[in-house]
């Protein structure tokens, strides 16, 4: 369920500068406190965004993050990432 | 008692504005909502009710309705940072409560929004539609971004109960109604160009998306446009369920206007119905 709080990142990245910015500066301080399992905080920090689509972050979400390349997520490799993903599992 | 005057179909691309900013009103995104616009201006509605998508703005998977319709005086946007003006648009919000109690009545349970903004999907096409804002709008919201989408059928069946509703408004006012949205455009996700943020994965699919609408084949449009027909045509390909919400004031009248942008995997259509 957790996967919430990924897509909720991304929105708040749109929408809130100081938290953007934090992303860009320090992202693993700046999501410390969010509630994340482990696995999405690594799969955030190393840019993973193939492995955040399959467990349920939206695409439309997820692509915000290259528009500051956060997490490192500049546009050509978040193509090459994503277009490795497998289509996720809708169990809300 | 009100009438249904003219129905539209357009993009709303987010990028529209500021690339017609930049390369003027001769361009063939310009020229296409320009004869959309004519059609409008022409149809002379009192109120357009707009069927649309938020892209997570308005809301979000906190709160996330399957169809909901905004009441309120006064509506702005866009409220994502898109690159465009600003606006205030008012709400209709006498027809909107009719209307959600009519197609409550009739077994569709619209959420109530009341206090919201809204997003490019909504304020691109006015841009280009009613730059003055001087026509009030309904925004009618349609999940087509976040499976499990709504079917078509049901899309269909809503757009005719709100269709009936507006009929049945005892106000002496033209209406129109406006779908937007994309029939094949992936965003973010695995179907994306390399090197890019968002593509056109089917267009195929367009070209047989507006086929079908420049031949008024509702019908065959509704059957063929499955959830998993939809997805193959990309994550954003959920956006027809727009178009058929408002082909529910059409029925299979052909398009007194109909125009492709295949290359954007999306069209541009009016219908007069007066």
């Amino acid at each position: 369920m957790s996967i919430y709080a990924v897509n909720k990142l991304c929105r708040e990245a749109l929408r809130d500068v100081t938290f953007r910015a934090a992303l860009k500066r320090d992202p693993q301080a700046a999501i410390v406190s969010l509630p994340l399992t482990d696995e999405e905080r690594a799969a955030l920090l190393r840019g993973d965004v193939a492995w955040l689509y399959a467990r349920g972050a939206h695409p439309f979400l997820l692509a915000y993050l290259t528009r500051w390349e956060l997490f490192g997520l500049t546009v050509p490799l978040y193509s090459e990432r994503i277009r490795t993903a497998h289509e996720p599992v809708h169990t809300e | 008692m009100a009438d249904i005057v003219a129905a539209f179909g357009v993009p709303h691309t987010p990028n529209f504005p500021a690339l017609v900013a930049k390369q003027g009103s001769d361009c063939k995104t310009a020229r296409l909502y320009a004869e959309v616009a004519r059609h409008l201006r022409e149809a002379s509605p009192d109120v357009l009710v707009i069927y649309t998508d938020d892209h997570f703005n308005t809301f979000f998977f906190d709160n996330f309705p399957i169809f909901a319709v905004g009441i309120a005086d006064q509506i702005c946007g866009p409220n994502d940072q898109t690159a465009m003006p600003s606006y205030r648009v008012a709400g209709e919000a006498a027809l909107a409560s009719h209307v959600r109690a009519r197609a409550i009545a009739g077994g569709f349970d619209l959420s109530l929004v009341q206090e919201f903004e809204v997003d490019h999907s909504i304020m691109v096409p006015l841009h280009f539609l009613t730059p003055d804002m001087q026509i009030p709008i309904v925004p009618l919201f349609i999940n087509g971004l976040a499976p499990p989408l709504p079917s078509a059928q049901r899309c269909l069946a809503l757009g005719r109960a709100v269709g009936d509703a507006i009929a049945d408004w005892p106000a002496n006012k033209r209406v129109a109604v406006v779908g937007s949205g994309s029939f094949s455009l992936e965003i973010g996700g695995p179907k994306i160009p390399l090197g890019e943020r968002a593509g056109t994965p089917d267009p195929q699919w367009a070209r047989h998306v507006q086929d079908h609408l420049e031949h008024g084949r509702v019908d065959d449009l509704v059957e063929e446009s499955t959830p998993a027909r939809l997805a193959r045509a990309g994550n954003i390909g959920g956006e027809l369920l727009n178009w058929i919400a408002m082909l529910g004031v059409v029925g299979d009248r052909k398009p007194n206007f109909i125009a492709p942008e295949i290359e954007h995997g999306h069209a541009y259509a009016a219908w007069r119905l007066d």
